[in-house]
């Protein structure tokens, strides 16, 4: 921390050696330590186990450093003030000591705290004359000025900044009225109450200043929960209670500050992490590395009288964050240079990498299911634009299939149309010659209305089959759609005189779907079965289309006698754009399989050549009992 | 020529074959209906003045069959085809067979009295011609084997003298069976002979 040039360096060295040549150690003001010496004890003013020696300790084993060349060991001892004090105790520790150590001549003592320096200082010739002391955590208005010491008696001094402290709180807490101090009864309390007391006068003025000084712990809880909003609780923690209560000055703190209504701030670094808020102090750690950096230095040579140190330890504003926040203090009114202990990490701060992961997954997880979703949507319009398209293939079929049908349904409207003009004329005659019966007109023209409707039923039939219209899924009854199919080939088979026959099933039959595509499917087949035929003699020009109920399905055979299918062309006969005929498309079963498909069904062909095919379509059947779960409902197919 | 003709209409289409037989019931015409060639085919076959009216596409034989079978059974009745779709080789067909016409459904009622009318005139100067022929054939049943010979030889344009020598006989005799068989024949001259034998000879082809 304070290491100085090279070449200061080097000098101690050379004067080592020469100081050693002329045996002058004890003459020396500030004389170099010899070589070999390699024994530092440390001698703390108070327990083991109080909080400040442990940091203390932890900074001076972190910063002497030993090593093959200079090895040093460390030894410790505890005064145990203030609870051991007397002369007795003291020449006791001094008989202990010196014998401990005989063998193991400590080079350096260093002195923690200020009652561990004046029993050094008052015992040094006792103990081990002439060893170097440095002391550490030793505070010069308590109980009194350090005043001068010897050359061979070093150390950094500390400063308890009781006014920062306080004028940090003020301007934290402006509201405050009261300063109330906590303190205890041993000597040592009492020191830091006169201390206190001192500083106090300083704020006279702005509140009122009260002193909670060796109350019985149980009072002392009372009235520091009774205490007005407006007060602030400032403490150096005590050693003993009214109620002759030990503790250590971090325990003491820790139940002054559990029990305040009010925000307690107090003078050691020990004291976060109690529940006080914090003060401007110097930390023990520090003060170890400090002493720790000392001894390093008078190791190498260094004379101490030549040592430039510090004035003073350097004060921290040391908060615990926990409390700051609990108090309503804004982390922006927080000095920048202020050592914040606790803090409460921000969520970011915590799960940085949970929180970044997360994030990721969470991110990664939406753009999934959003690209899920527009996968899903993008399916969905292309399986409504494919079931489109096959309807609208399947509407081109059927156009296809009217054209085919043109002369057979011209014949169809034609015939009516010639009875009606035959009749319409056969009246006009009959008026003409007035030569007619009562009843002659009126049987005319009821059979003129009748072959009407026949011809525009035809129209309606064959609109209702090259309508484009959106596909059905409603149940209907198979056998009509079955007799609405052959009734549109009646007259085609009548043209080509073929034989239609219709075998219908025994009971209705309901099936689910569009009965528009199944009478196409029929159509088709039909004619198919009809092409078949075409060049046989007459008697084997018959087509016999049967619909037979099972338990599940239903089966629809159209069946013909014709010259069969050759066996090579089976396989592909539902492929699209596969034909033998002339002028083909190679569309008509593709479709018709697409279509029975659609409707969750199956369409097979048998076929023995020379003897006739017969195409089998099976559907499944509407369970009567399941009709009402979905009656009329319209679903895409 | 007394009856009045009956024209035979044959349509498996019930309501145009009654909407028919009502028009030409309504024109003043005799009619009756046969709904397939089978059921015309049961009655015996009409001698009688008439024709027919026949449709074109009919389940079982089709009118054209029909025709034809009619002609093979020496029926000569006239026949006006009906169809409902006019296919070319359909009517070529009905027409090289001898068809008065052959008409498209619809047919408007001038039109089709029109040529119904036409096929009964047809059959009507068919029956004039054919009677007139049975009245010249048992005009020359009457002549006798002898008649006969001569009368093969003046119609092949040979002379009396000519006559006699083949026949064995006197010119003065053949002259006298000459005119005795113009007498029968009612023939005044040569010329006229020529006319009846051509006229027996179509009938013998």
């Amino acid at each position: 921390m304070h290491r100085h040039g090279g070449s200061r360096l080097r000098q101690p060295w050379l004067a080592a050696r020469l100081h050693v040549a002329t045996l002058c150690l004890l003459l020396m003001a500030g004389h170099a330590l010899a070589e070999g010496s390699r024994y530092v004890l440390v001698l703390y003013s108070n327990g083991r186990l109080v909080p400040g020696n442990v940091d203390v300790e932890t900074g001076l084993r972190e910063s002497i450093a030993s090593s093959a060349e200079r090895p040093v060991q460390v030894f410790t001892e505890f005064l145990d003030r203030p609870e051991f004090v007397g002369d007795a105790y003291e020449r006791t520790m001094t008989t202990y000591l010196r014998d401990k150590y005989a063998d193991h001549p400590p080079s350096i003592v260093v002195a923690v705290a200020g009652d561990a320096l004046d029993f050094v200082l008052h015992h040094r010739d006792d103990l081990f004359p002439g060893v170097v002391v440095v002391h550490t955590a030793v505070f010069p208005g308590l109980p009194k000025p350090l005043g001068a010491l010897p050359a061979d008696v070093v150390g950094v001094p500390v400063e308890y900044d009781i006014t920062g402290t306080i004028e940090q709180a003020l301007r934290w807490h402006p509201k405050t009225r009261r300063l109330v101090f906590v303190t205890g009864s041993t000597a040592r309390d009492r020191q830091w109450k006169s201390l206190f007391e001192a500083q106090a006068t300083r704020f006279e003025d702005r509140a009122d200043i009260e002193f909670l000084s060796e109350l019985p712990t149980d009072t002392l809880v009372k009235r520091l929960r009774g205490l007005d909003a407006r007060s602030l609780v400032f403490t150096a923690g005590y050693y003993q209670s009214g109620d002759d209560l030990w503790a250590t000055p971090r325990d003491s703190a820790q139940l002054i500050a559990q029990a305040s209504a009010v925000p307690v701030y107090g003078t050691f670094s020990t004291f976060i992490g109690t529940g006080v808020v914090g003060g401007r102090v110097p930390r023990f750690d520090a003060m170890g590395v400090q002493a720790g950096q000392i001894v390093n230095r008078l190791l190498d040579g260094e004379p101490p009288g030549s040592l430039d140190l510090p004035r003073w330890m350097p004060n921290t504003l040391d908060l615990d964050m926990r409390q700051t926040r609990r108090w309503g203090i804004a982390d922006a009114d927080i000095p920048t240079e202020a050592l914040v202990e606790f803090r409460e990490p921000t969520f970011w701060e915590e799960y940085r990498t949970a929180g970044l992961i997360g994030a990721t997954v969470i991110l990664l997880q939406a753009g999934l299911i959003a690209s899920l979703l527009l996968e899903h949507r993008r399916r969905r319009k292309a399986e409504m634009a494919l079931v489109q398209r096959g309807g609208e293939l399947a509407h081109a079929s059927r156009l296809a299939i009217a054209g085919e049908l043109t002369a057979s349904i011209a014949h169809e409207i034609n015939q009516p149309l010639a009875a009606i003009l035959a009749n319409a004329e056969a009246a006009e005659l009959m008026l003409k010659s007035g030569r007619h019966g009562p009843d002659d007109l009126q049987c005319i023209l009821a059979d003129i209305r009748r072959d009407d409707m026949r011809a525009s039923e035809v129209i309606s039939r064959l609109r209702t089959l090259l309508a484009r219209h959106a596909i059905a899924r409603q149940p209907f009854e198979l056998n009509e759609a079955v007799a609405l199919g052959c009734e549109m080939l009646r007259a085609e088979a009548r043209r080509r005189s073929v034989t239609l026959q219709l075998q219908a099933s025994a009971a209705p039959v309901r099936i689910v779907g569009d009965s528009i595509q199944i009478q196409q499917v029929l159509i088709n087949l039909i004619l198919n079965a009809m092409d078949a035929t075409g060049d046989l003699p007459e008697e084997r020009r018959r087509i016999v289309v049967s619909v037979t109920e099972q338990a599940a399905e239903v089966h629809v055979a159209v069946a013909d006698r014709g010259h069969g299918i050759a066996p090579e062309h089976v396989p592909k006969l539902f492929d699209s754009f596969f034909s033998t005929k002339h002028r083909g498309m190679g569309l008509g079963l593709s479709i018709t399989r697409s279509i029975v498909e659609a409707h969750g069904g199956r369409i097979r062909v048998k076929s023995t050549p020379g003897a006739g095919t017969v195409f089998h379509v099976e559907l499944p059947r509407l369970v009567e009992g399941a009709r009402t779960a979905a009656p009329n409902t319209e679903v895409d197919l | 020529m007394t009856l009045k003709p009956l024209i035979h209409v044959v349509d498996d289409e019930e309501e145009l074959r009654v909407a028919l037989l009502r028009l030409l019931d309504a024109a003043g015409l005799e009619a009756r209906g046969y709904a397939s060639t089978g059921e015309f085919l049961l009655h015996p076959l009409p001698d009688d003045p008439g024709c027919l009216l026949l449709d074109v596409s009919l389940p079982g034989p089709s009118g054209l069959e029909l025709q034809e079978v009619l002609r093979q059974h020496g029926c000569m009745l006239p026949v006006v085809f009906l169809t409902g779709r006019g296919d070319v080789a359909s009517s070529v067909r009905a027409m090289k067979a001898g068809a008065v016409d052959f008409l498209q459904k619809p047919v408007n009622a001038d039109t089709l009295l029109g040529a119904l009318g036409r096929a009964l005139a047809h059959d009507a100067s068919l029956r004039a011609a054919r009677a007139e022929q049975r009245q010249l054939e048992s005009l020359f049943a009457t002549l006798t084997t002898r008649e006969r010979e001569v009368f093969d030889r003046i119609v092949a344009g040979k002379l009396n003298k000519q006559i006699a020598d083949e026949l064995r006989a006197s010119e003065r005799t053949i002259k006298a069976e000459r005119a005795h068989l113009m007498l029968k024949l009612g023939a005044e001259s040569a010329a006229e002979l020529g006319g009846l034998a051509e006229r027996l000879r179509q009938t013998a082809v």
